[in-house]
């Protein structure tokens, strides 16, 4: 009996160590940020920002979600900035800023500013930088497996499964004032998300895209303040 | 006795689940499209709305050539043209008719038609993308039915594939995205057609 209680304590012990590392590997997402100023900046407290996703590649679209996220951050806490909703924004443009007809280089948003309406409206927002976010989150590096089996008496699963998230996003700050590309901020994050399955999955998940946007919106928001 | 009572309800519900999983799922288009914000022409345009557009739907059959998905457009491009046209025009009346276009006293009847439309679903592309792509016909003519200007324009639309979405969901997306594209490129592009330019500096 207690030789069977010592074995039993020791598969625990053995499990527990073996989840709280994974937890802590779990944890560990790299991020890289990449800072390439060309002009000065700075905002005025009446004056916004619009972060809008770039969608014109065939292969993936840069996501709502992580659009909102970058903007839903660099409008809180210190040196919080107004940031202009994408969709309103996009919407009240609308027909010049959809995927087809979005400005590609500072020359076009140059053109787009000689219609009125454009203007107007880019006026009333009081928007002073537009910022192109540009990429994806990949997952790649995928193994392991998990077998799930249901009967009568219960169910469970049982096995590992692993992968790694891979996220990259270039932010093109365009100065409306001078119509300029005043500089560019790329971000580039890691990590490795597990899944043992013991009975019942436990998912490690490395937040490797809400690390991007959290880092990325830090320095955004120092950029365009001027910091 | 009390396991037979239950015994042919789940029969049917296993039926009827089983059915619901071979049918053809049906996908009508609902979105909402905003106001271009353009300089209007002054013009004043009937816009006629072809059967065959109104009742306008594709059925994208599976690899097995069953009835997968029966994609409804015909009301929402419908909804689109009553958004954009007014921003574009001077004045627009819809009618029913192309006889009544001479009572409305317009410059131009408008009739846009669908040619072609185009589904691609991830599980078939291997991409992570829904993606839908319309080709139309449109028509200019004046009241008196003379022929002023015929063009194609394409449109295309997609969405990434999302975890917590559906099918259903998905290609309604990419259809808004799709019939976004359409206004923005036929609001823009409409006054550069080569046969509607000549039109306009005639007028």
């Amino acid at each position: 009996m207690i030789e069977f209680m010592e074995k039993w304590h020791g598969r625990t012990v053995f499990g527990a160590s073996l989840l709280v590392a994974l937890a802590l590997l779990a944890g560990c997402t790299s991020t890289t940020i990449d800072e390439f100023r060309q002009g000065e900046t700075g905002i005025a407290s009446d004056e916004a920002v619009v972060i809008l996703g770039r969608r014109q590649a065939s292969d993936y679209e840069t996501r709502s979600e992580f659009v909102q996220c970058v903007g839903d951050r660099m409008a809180r806490g210190e040196g919080a900035i107004n940031v202009v909703p994408e969709q309103e924004f996009v919407d009240a443009m609308f027909p010049w800023f959809e995927p087809r007809t979005a400005p590609l280089r500072t020359r076009d948003l140059e053109q787009l500013m000689a219609e009125n309406v454009v203007a107007e409206k880019m006026s009333e927002f009081g928007i002073r930088y537009i910022v192109w976010l540009d990429g994806f989150t990949e997952t790649t590096e995928r193994g392991g497996s998990i077998s799930c089996t249901i009967g009568p008496g219960g169910g469970g699963c049982f096995g590992f499964g692993t992968w790694e998230d891979d996220a990259n996003f270039d932010a093109r700050v365009w100065d409306v004032g001078s119509l300029t590309n005043v500089g560019t901020i790329n971000t580039d994050a890691t990590g490795q998300s597990y899944l043992p399955a013991l009975v019942v999955p436990i998912p490690l998940i490395a937040r490797v895209e809400a690390n991007a946007c959290s880092r990325l919106a830090t320095q955004l928001k120092d950029f365009v303040n001027g910091s | 006795m009390s396991s037979r009572k239950f015994r042919i309800p789940l029969a049917a519900l296993l039926g009827l689940a089983f059915l619901v999983g071979c049918g053809v799922s049906t996908v009508t288009i609902e979105g909402s499209f905003p106001t271009p914000n353009i300089s209007k022409l002054p013009l004043n345009v009937a816009v006629y709305y072809d059967q065959s557009l109104r009742d306008f739907a594709y059925m994208e059959y599976s690899e097995t050539g069953a009835e997968e998905f029966n994609v409804q457009s015909g009301q929402s491009h419908i909804a689109l043209f009553n958004a954009v046209l007014p921003a574009m025009f001077d004045d627009v009346v819809v009618i029913d008719s192309l006889d009544d276009a001479v009572a409305a006293e317009v410059d131009a009847v408008f009739t846009p038609l669908i040619e072609e439309f185009q589904l691609a679903l991830p599980m078939k592309t291997k991409l992570d993308v829904y993606e839908v792509w319309i080709k139309y016909n449109m028509r200019l003519a004046t009241a008196e039915g003379d022929y002023i200007a015929d063009w194609v324009l394409t449109s295309y639309g997609k969405t990434p594939t999302e975890t917590f979405r559906s099918t259903e969901a998905a290609i309604n997306d990419a259809a808004v995205v799709a019939l976004r594209d359409l206004a923005s490129s036929f609001s823009l592009s409409f006054s550069q057609v080569p046969e509607v330019r000549d039109w306009l500096a005639q007028l």
